[in-house]
């Protein structure tokens, strides 16, 4: 990939305070901290992918990871999901939603709440960047 | 419910190349590059994968729990 492709332009540096609350807001917010950062566009546009990609996933009864003792890859999954923050939480422990092993699309559904959670894991540290001022 | 498998992943490329377009470029134009090189990339790569493993059997369905 051309170096000139890769947006390096950088935005001032707002400290490590604005940085760690732009990447727990990321966190427990998809596109919170692109919002908090006021990357209005771009916090709305990451917000309503993560949210259709959280909605297709629990419609299709994809399973929601939880550690398991001796399996490293549920664990693995955890991280994963949980990256989407609040809502793993929610979903964890106040709705208790498991998902269906029968379901015709437990499979799909699953690789979508993994990927919700992995992108947002993704906005933290960009949030992270932006604030710290090596991206814009 | 009935699940096509093929709009499934169309959707799924569709969010993920979308995503990614946004995060990683920052000019339009560059964003709607990047957007057809990973959307086209995922959909064609797919396809394509799927007609390489059309010869191979599929072997019994799994058992449900």
């Amino acid at each position: 990939m051309a170096e000139s492709e890769i947006p390096v332009a950088a935005g001032p540096n707002l400290g490590i305070p604005t940085a760690i609350a732009a990447a727990v807001i990321a966190w427990l917010i998809p596109g919170g901290g692109h919002l908090y950062l006021k990357r209005w566009q771009r916090g709305v546009a990451f917000f309503v992918l993560i949210a259709v990609s959280v909605f297709l996933g629990l419609k299709l009864e994809g399973h929601l990871y939880r550690p398991v003792p001796g399996e490293p890859l549920a664990t693995l999954g955890t991280i994963g999901q949980a990256g989407v923050g609040t809502v793993y939480g929610v979903l964890r422990f106040v709705t208790h939603y498991e998902g269906d092993l029968r379901g015709p699309g437990f499979e799909y559904g699953t690789a979508f709440l993994l990927t919700a959670g992995l992108m947002n894991l993704l906005l933290v540290f960009d949030a992270w960047d932006i604030a710290v001022g090596k991206k814009d | 419910m009935m699940i096509s498998h093929f709009l499934l992943m169309v959707v799924f490329a569709l969010i993920v190349s979308v995503f990614f377009s946004l995060l990683w470029r920052r000019e339009r134009g560059a964003q709607l590059r990047l957007f057809f090189q990973l959307f086209l990339g995922m959909v064609l790569g797919g396809l394509a994968l799927a007609w390489l493993m059309y010869p191979f059997p599929q072997g019994p369905p799994a058992p449900i729990p």
